[in-house]
């Protein structure tokens, strides 16, 4: 049928196939222009000018706003947070994704039932999520504090989100709660395809549960751990509500990442040129990431 | 207008135009017209945003909602609660976004000098008109006169934002005759209530606005200011380092968490029985009374101690206001849902919803009965009187004295926690205060300019 629809005196075949190829892509080019190309010439543009948030009124002013926020040590430090931020929720939840994943992997009972409960937290909103794990930091009506004090751990309640470096750590946990999940159903999946004669031939070779893991186990997911841990970088480099919510940012600055100064500048100071200025810089960051995972699916592809 | 809107209502004093009474009656009979040609509703709506929004607060607007409603078919309300830490950021958001709300309640004066300054208000010189102007309190718009002589928003309340609540049986317990009337005074009464299971303050130390609100107080209760009359940065100066010295010191009666402290965690604090003494406006009454009865009888409040008796005192009155959005639409139509809001009836519903927390701006209410009659007014009369007359002659960033010219930036510098970090660096981290203040004053600085 695009023979016929598209058959024209001079034309030829080929070239036919290449204006189909073009007109069938079309809508795909257009709507990916309008939701992923224009956004993000928009900001480009924006983080050049300085203008006012609630009427979005403003002028060029160049490079001024990336010369202010690389010049200001504030970017440099909520890049460090960000970065240990990352790194850290990011190592529990690949750490208690794949225990659980290894969990879930043996013939335990209520199998079934368990594996759909672990991923209640993914599926949790951040909000509810947040307001009860305040509630067990909580120094006065908490229950993290009220037990380690009965346990006799603590003699005094201890300050989980008001003192660094309790308050990283705390973050930390409840990001790595949140979100251990997705590493659950990529590592869960994975395990399931594992040849078991691999595991046959380890254990004819003498080798025991710990041996069979890191012999066997992990290299086989080392692929899919690779795209996880690049997913979930990006990720959590910009994650914002559930930091903000926790912390607000404090105690002063300490859990205060990039994605919070961008909602401050944007929103609280009205500046959404130099809001936009920490969203390209944080862009490029990430863009880093984002190129080492594009070059592992493309090894992967080949 | 009123009454035109609303025949089961005496009009509150003299009614806006009647030419726009008429525009408004013409505008809805048309949408009643044209309402019986579509399923849906087909009703002209107004959005109404307010951060004051616990449940009998929301009791009390629904009333009034259902009351305007029925009064005009064609208009339907819609109320949507904001908040007090985040309505900067949806604020700027709506207008940026062209979704505005069509009326905004209970946002302190300096948001509404703020954003008229920015051409983002509609004057609302005609709404005080229609309630009447000799209706509010002597001189309780005159926060929100505009630079073109208009008024940019009108009083809906007020509110003693920082008093010192205490509980008498603890004082007494611990050989106090009365409470404190300085900051040596009220370190020694904390000192003393305290005891395993029993801080003795709730002070805010969060990097938030509370804390910094709450700090501007201890600033001006020191004998300083943040900027001069002419609105140049003063905040470098002795009476700042007193009062970053004495909040320091108090941070040991504090709970552990009061480093996260908004104004929520204060409250609940208090109202708990897990401090002696407590910082908040009325709303304390209503908490304790549903929350912790038990201790009803024990509480009471009074201003704010100072550095020493020779500094008068100096209150945090947020001026909670009313403003209408410029470029939302169905403007008239607004304008009489705001004059609405007056109606001495659903005022004191409003006002009964946080006995003491929002105090009355309008002459007549204060003796109204039905204004007294209210289970909390009538048992804590000296409480609410004191923080009635102490609210009345308070202020806040935007106009720190009476001296002052009102600063268009106190929003900004409110939401920059600017003056909250000064207080986490000095107090939660030991910095030095001098770098730390200077810091601060650079800041202060930096953000008058923008």
């Amino acid at each position: 049928m695009p023979d016929i629809a598209l058959q024209r005196p001079g034309l030829s075949r080929e070239r036919r196939d290449a204006l189909l190829g073009l007109l069938l892509i079309a809508p795909t080019v257009l709507v990916l222009g309008a939701v992923i190309v224009y956004p993000l010439l928009s900001a480009i543009a924006l983080s050049f000018q300085s203008v006012y948030t609630p009427t979005l009124e403003g002028h060029w002013v160049g490079l001024a706003n990336y010369r202010e926020l690389l010049g200001s040590g504030g970017f440099w430090a909520a890049l460090l947070t960000t970065a240990i931020w990352t790194a850290g929720t990011l190592t529990l939840q690949v750490l208690i994704g794949v225990a659980m994943a290894l969990l879930l992997h043996q013939n335990i009972i209520f199998r079934s039932l368990a594996r759909s409960l672990v991923l209640f937290p993914y599926f949790l909103s951040t909000v509810v999520a947040v307001l009860v794990w305040r509630w067990l930091f909580n120094d006065l009506y908490g229950i993290v504090n009220h037990a380690l004090m009965t346990a006799g751990v603590i003699d005094a309640p201890v300050n989980w989100l008001g003192a660094m470096p309790n308050a990283m750590l705390s973050i930390m946990v409840v990001g790595a709660w949140k979100f251990f999940p997705f590493v659950v159903i990529a590592v869960l999946a994975r395990l399931q395809t594992i040849p078991e004669a691999l595991y046959e031939a380890a254990r004819i070779d003498g080798a025991g549960p710990i041996s069979r893991f890191f012999d066997v186990t992990l290299p086989q997911l080392r692929d899919v751990l690779t795209i996880v841990i690049l997913l979930r970088t990006v990720w959590d480099f910009k994650e914002f509500d559930l930091i903000y919510l926790m912390t607000g940012g404090g105690p002063v600055n300490g859990t205060r990442t990039l994605p919070l100064i961008v909602y401050q500048q944007a929103f609280g100071l009205n500046q959404m040129g130099m809001a936009a200025a920490y969203a390209v810089s944080m862009m490029l960051v990430m863009l880093v990431f984002m190129l080492a995972y594009l070059q592992r699916a493309r090894k992967a592809a080949a | 207008m009123g009454d035109l809107m609303e025949p089961e209502r005496p009009p509150v004093s003299s009614p806006i135009s009647r030419r726009t009474a008429l525009g408004v009656l013409a505008g809805t009979g048309v949408a009643a017209a044209l309402s019986g040609c579509g399923g849906s509703d087909s009703r002209t709506t107004l959005r109404w945003w307010s951060p004051q929004a616990a449940p009998d607060q929301l009791k009390s607007y629904k009333a009034r909602i259902a009351a305007f409603e029925a009064a005009n078919p064609t208009i339907r309300v819609v109320f949507e609660p904001t908040s007090d830490e985040g309505y900067p950021a949806q604020f700027a958001a709506a207008f940026a976004a062209k979704q505005l709300p069509n009326i905004v309640t209970h946002l302190p004066s300096f948001a509404a000098q703020n954003y008229y300054a920015e051409g983002l208000l509609e004057p609302v010189d005609d709404v005080i008109k229609a309630i009447g102007a000799t209706q509010f309190l002597d001189g309780t718009n005159d926060i929100y006169r505009t630079a073109d002589n208009q008024h940019c928003a009108l009083a809906i309340g007020n509110t003693a934002v920082d008093m010192l609540w205490y509980r008498k049986d603890l004082l007494q317990a611990a050989g106090i005759a009365a409470p404190p009337k300085t900051w040596d005074e009220l370190r020694r009464a904390c000192q003393a209530m305290q005891k395993p299971g029993l801080y003795g303050a709730a002070l805010p130390y969060g990097m938030n606005a509370m804390t910094s609100l709450i700090f501007i107080g201890f600033i001006h209760r020191a004998g300083g200011q943040i900027f001069t009359p002419d609105l140049g940065v003063a905040i470098d100066s002795q009476p700042t380092y007193d009062a970053l010295e004495f909040y320091r010191s108090m941070r040991e009666f504090c709970p552990a968490g009061a480093s996260n402290f908004s104004w929520g965690e204060s409250l609940t604090a208090f109202v708990s029985g897990a401090t002696a003494t407590g910082i908040y406006g009325g709303r304390v009454l209503a908490n304790v009374a549903a929350q912790n009865p038990a201790i009803a009888d024990a509480i009471s409040c009074t201003v704010y101690p100072t550095m020493s008796a020779a500094i008068p005192a100096w209150t945090f009155n947020d001026f909670p206001c009313l403003m209408i959005p410029k470029g939302a639409p169905h403007l008239a139509e607004t304008k009489v849902f705001a004059a609405a809001l007056y109606q001495p009836e659903f005022y004191i519903q409003q006002l009964h919803a946080a006995p003491g927390h929002v105090l009355p701006v309008l002459k007549s209410v204060p003796a109204d009965p039905r204004y007294q009659a209210n289970t909390l007014i009538a048992r804590y009369p000296a409480e609410i009187d004191l923080m009635t007359r102490t609210a009345a002659t308070g202020h806040n960033l935007g106009q720190e004295t009476s001296a002052h010219r009102p600063n268009l930036k106190a929003n900004e510098i409110i939401a920059s926690n600017a003056i909250a970090e000064l207080v986490q660096r000095v107090v939660l981290n030991n910095e030095a205060p001098k770098p730390a203040v200077a810091a601060t004053a650079k800041r202060l600085a930096e953000l008058m300019r923008a």
